[in-house]
């Protein structure tokens, strides 16, 4: 279950997928998917199974069949890092980039990706931060910018809950503030960093399938 | 060539005891074994001095290097299980050098060895090494430290007791085959308090294959143990748990008045620092005589303390367990217990810190923290008196230590699959390796673990052409090395004043939640929280002793014993009869006499369940009386199976005597389904998948087995690189590789271990067939007072408030929803 928020005059539906989707603009907004993290992991002696790769691009094509995508924006770190660009992983993004030949991509670099190269020739532009479309600045960091309302990444953020049992879960979670918000990672193998929201922030929680409000008492 | 020991001993005034020649003859004799007796008691010449004796008979031979002193290679290697032990047995082990064997040379290595040493030690070892665990592992993953073992005779493993029963104990069993394959006819000797199993002890100790012949030897009758209580002033009707603590501090100084010198155990790092500070506050002039030990202390502080309790200069020392152990304190003549034992074992450990000679008596006082634990002293001290003791279950089948074996070996002289395979083997912790496991934990340092499929790009180990394992990388290698051990802590950081001074070491998380000005007590100060810089916690003194956030460490509760939980309840079973022996008893009687009449009193062969509405909602209070850990899977388990009768939330609190749970609509009571022994092993899988125990097992599972590193300095990019939490293993491993063993291995920890299964499995064949008393108290019970404070604290916890309640809206929201 999707749900819909206004922010900045304009409307973004969140999935529980963990992306974003900027309707006026067609764009959806997919932040930190970090591709090539196991196998970075594998390539230093750590196992990691396969599979976290194709399963992020098949969530991906999952959300590209609901909603008429004209553009997809990357809020940087792609790919996780040079040592994780093997053939196999590369060979697996451009596959899927190939199968989509209508909707354009962009990435918005983030400090990953610095370290770990673009990815050229496959039809997936890469800028510098801010990407500026009015009302918003796209950013993979979320540092305020006098361009406009911040919309980027970075942090993975979490949200703690405690249910009953005495039981502490952390979710992943979409995270918006006065002047900027920050998507949830989209990457499975990435981790989620704690957030501290202050007073009038809002944040939507992915609670199995569903996009949930915490709502403020 | 006994008499050059006993006239040592007689050179003394002393003469050896009939144990320590027993040990020497049997060492002389070419046998292994093990020896047990209260701390104080001479184990230490026992084991020390047979090698040395062997040494005279064999001509007294010394090798010589060109242009060096002659010296006598490796003979004797000295484990034990703590670090800070070491320095002390090697002054022990020192004394008789002199006059016995002046060409031996002591030395130590631990993680506290300066490198310059170590790099002297892989030239040349010293006589007798002294080493833990992890540091003797580490030798082994270095070839060159094998050649010099080549004459080594004996290893002694001290404190054995502490070491059995965990993943430490395995890691040195599986060091111990490691060297036996090496010197077959090596020795081994471990020195352990007494324990309830000591055959399996010393069958844990040699494995299977051992080459020589052994034996129990049982060190001299164990000293007299005086066990008494401080009873409370005023019997409170409700014991709140954790605090008569402060109406105890005077009796307790009272007690410490007349003491030379003493030590006060605790049970936590935040107890002593309570303790350490409410004792200050009603005796200020003993500021300076009294000062406080835990692990968490900067490791000059603490030496500082141990030496000036070694010397007489403390009159009391505030201590966890990190003073349970080995070091001798002879001057100390007082000892006192705060709030449970836990255990009858620990109780008598503790116990024989004071006297700590041949033949003197121990004594140890008892302060309960909540009136309650009065049981618990009268049942501990049944137990002292009926000499009984606690076993310790050997680990079985560790994977996640065998992956990091593996990878110790390969580095070391490298392996072939068959001879490696045979060698852990003979361990009593793999004895019963199966193939499939064999071959999986092969699998998972060779090509990244079966069901995934070989990686092209992973090579822990590789094989080489001739068919041995080996590490080829060096960034492999020298990771492995820093990360070998199986302690796993939650992260730690240091806390320093401005100018550098180091004070202790706190959880990170607890930092991670300051704010600049909070204030928190470490080493008995009041600290107030600056910022974090450098993967260090900068404070300065607080200005006022006021504190805004407590307990720096998330310490983890020890369980009471089975042994000890059946003492309590037969004493419960007393008191439903009216009997009540002993001071302890009666001072109860008042408390008791509330819980007969509001509630019940469970005899022995009864379960007590009360049902209690106040405006929370509706407890249901269960005593097992079966210490925590049963407890906390029973709950999961009974609530699990109640939750199928109709929709319901439960909210569980669990202490050593029982546990609750609290649900806004009233919880269907169904005996004979809760306590049921059918379907146990599904239904409890089933509730474990509920919470998140597997989940939090898997943290040590992932970092032993080499998944996540502890943070090592300067590592820069390819650590950042390398983040990712155990949590994420355990979700990726869980998706895409469900046969992973090291998640098996997770549910199988968090069942016999943690929950340990089979007590519980026991406690629940014992609840099925008892009994079930039903009550329905006017109110919150003496019984139950603890576990409903409990909770509440738990709640409503100070600093994080606001979070807490943040959170638990939304999880509100979501239950409802």
């Amino acid at each position: 279950m999707s749900l819909e928020v206004q922010v900045a005059g304009e409307t973004l539906v969140l999935f529980p997928e963990r992306a974003a989707w900027w309707a006026a603009a067609r764009t959806l907004l997919v932040a930190d998917p970090h591709f090539g993290k196991a196998s970075t992991f594998r390539s230093l002696g750590i196992p990691v199974p396969r599979g976290t790769t194709s399963d992020a691009l098949e969530r991906l094509d999952a959300l590209l069949r609901r909603v008429d995508v004209r553009r997809i924006l990357f809020l940087g770190d792609f790919l996780h890092a040079r040592r994780g660009r093997s053939a196999r992983t590369l060979g697996a993004v451009a596959q899927w980039r190939a199968t989509h030949p209508g909707i354009a991509m962009t990435i918005v670099r983030g400090n990953h990706d610095r370290e770990a190269g673009d990815v050229p020739g496959v039809g997936i532009e890469a800028v510098d931060a801010p990407l500026v479309e009015t009302p918003f600045a796209f950013r993979h960091v979320p540092a305020t910018d006098e361009s406009g309302y911040v919309v980027a990444g970075h942090l993975h953020p979490g949200a703690d809950l405690v249910g009953a049992g005495r039981q502490h879960v952390r979710l992943s979670c979409f995270w918006f503030g006065s002047r900027s918000a920050v998507l949830p990672a989209f990457g499975d193998f990435t981790g989620l960093w704690p957030i501290t929201p202050d007073p009038g922030d809002r944040v939507f929680v992915i609670a199995g399938g569903e996009v949930v409000e915490r709502v403020a008492r | 060539m006994i008499d050059a020991l006993a006239e040592w001993f007689t050179a003394r005034g002393w003469s050896p005891f009939p144990f320590q020649r027993e040990v020497w003859h049997a060492y002389l004799a070419g046998e292994s074994g093990l020896v047990h007796a209260a701390t104080g008691t001479g184990k230490t010449l026992a084991a020390w001095l047979g090698p040395i004796a062997e040494w005279i008979a064999e001509g007294r031979p010394v090798s010589s290097a060109p242009r060096r002193q002659s010296y006598v290679p490796l003979r004797v290697l000295w484990i034990t299980p703590l670090r800070a032990l070491a320095a002390d047995t090697a002054a022990a082990l020192q004394a008789p050098l002199a006059s016995l064997a002046p060409e031996w040379s002591i030395e130590t290595r631990t993680g506290d060895t300066s490198s310059a040493a170590r790099a002297r030690q892989s030239r040349r070892l010293p006589t007798a090494l002294l080493t833990t665990p992890e540091s003797l592992t580490i030798l082994l993953s270095r070839p060159e430290s094998l050649e010099l073992m080549r004459d080594l005779r004996l290893i002694v493993v001290d404190e054995w007791h502490e070491l059995m029963g965990t993943k430490r104990g395995v890691q040195t069993e599986l060091a111990l085959a490691r060297l036996r394959a090496i010197r077959p006819t090596l020795r081994t000797w471990g020195l352990s308090a007494t324990l309830g199993n000591l055959g399996e002890a010393l069958d844990t100790l040699l494995g299977t294959g051992a080459a020589t012949r052994s034996r129990i030897v049982k060190g001299e009758t164990p000293k007299q143990i005086t066990v008494d209580a401080l009873l409370p002033p005023v019997i409170e009707r409700f014991p709140w748990a954790g605090h008569l603590g402060r109406g105890m501090a005077e009796p307790v100084a009272a007690a410490l008045e007349h003491a030379e010198s003493s030590i006060v155990f605790t049970n936590t790092r935040r107890q002593t620092e309570e303790w350490y500070r409410s004792l200050l506050d009603i005796r200020p002039d003993w500021a300076g005589l009294i000062a406080l030990h835990h692990g968490s202390l900067d490791r000059s502080t603490r030496e500082w303390v141990e030496q000036a309790l070694r010397d007489g200069r403390l009159k009391c020392v505030v201590a966890t367990s990190s003073l349970d152990l080995g070091v001798d304190f002879s001057p100390v003549d007082r000892v006192v217990q705060i709030g449970s034992s836990k255990s009858v074992g620990r109780l008598v450990q503790r116990a024989g810190r004071s006297g700590h000679r041949p033949g003197a008596e121990s004594r140890i006082t008892c302060a309960p923290t909540n009136v309650l634990e009065l049981i618990d002293l009268a049942a501990a001290r049944d137990a002292v008196e009926a000499d009984e003791v606690e076993s310790r279950r050997p680990v079985e089948r560790p994977l996640d230590v065998l992956v990091q074996h593996l990878v110790t070996v390969a580095l070391g002289t490298g392996f072939r699959a068959e001879d490696l395979r045979a060698e852990v083997q003979r361990t009593r912790a793999f004895a019963k390796l199966t193939d499939e496991e064999w071959q999986w934990a092969i699998e998972f340092v060779a090509s990244g673990g079966g069901a995934l499929g070989a990686y092209p790009e992973y090579a822990r180990v590789v094989r080489q052409e001739d068919g041995d394992y080996r590490v080829e990388s060096d960034t492999i290698a020298k990771r492995h090395r820093l990360s070998i051990g199986t302690i796993v802590s939650d992260g730690q950081i240091a806390v320093t004043y401005q100018r550098g001074k180091p004070i202790g070491m706190v959880d990170e998380v607890f930092i991670s939640r300051l704010k600049p000005g909070d204030r928190f007590t470490l080493a008995g100060k009041t600290l107030e929280f600056i910022r974090v810089r450098e993967m260090q916690a900068w404070v300065r003194r607080a200005s006022t002793s006021q504190v805004t956030v407590t307990s720096p460490w998330s310490g983890t509760r020890l369980p009471i014993s089975g042994a000890l939980a059946a003492r309590i309840r037969a004493r419960l079973d007393e008191a439903s009869r009216g009997v009540f022996r002993g001071p302890e008893m009666n001072a109860l009687k008042p408390v008791l006499a509330v819980q007969q009449r509001w509630s019940r009193i469970p005899a022995a062969d009864e379960v007590l369940i009360e049902r209690v509405r106040t405006r929370e909602g509706h407890h249901l209070y269960v005593y097992p009386f079966e210490g925590r850990l049963v407890h906390e899977g029973l709950a999961a388990l009974v609530a699990y199976r109640l939750s199928r009768f109709k929709p319901i939330s439960f909210s569980i609190a669990t202490n050593d005597y029982g546990f609750s749970l609290l649900s806004a609509e009233p919880a269907p009571i169904e005996a004979n389904v809760m306590f049921s022994v059918e379907d146990l092993a599904d239904d409890l899988l089933a509730a474990l998948n509920a919470t998140e125990m597997a989940r939090r097992q898997f943290r040590e599972i992932a970092r032993v087995a080499g998944l996540i590193f502890p943070g090592i300095p300067r590592s820069g990019k390819t650590a950042r690189q390398l983040q990712a939490s155990s949590n994420l293993f355990f979700d990726v491993f869980q998706k895409h590789d469900p046969g992973n063993l090291l998640v098996a291995q997770a549910y199988r920890e968090v069942m016999e271990r943690q929950l340990e299964s089979a007590r519980l499995a026991r406690t629940l064949e014992r609840l099925s067939r008892a009994r079930v008393a039903i009550t329905d108290p006017p109110r919150t019970t003496p019984f139950g007072f603890p576990l409903l404070v409990d909770r509440t604290r738990d709640r409503v916890s100070s600093e994080t408030l606001a979070d807490r309640v943040r959170r638990m809206q939304l999880a509100l929201e979501r239950a409802a929803g």
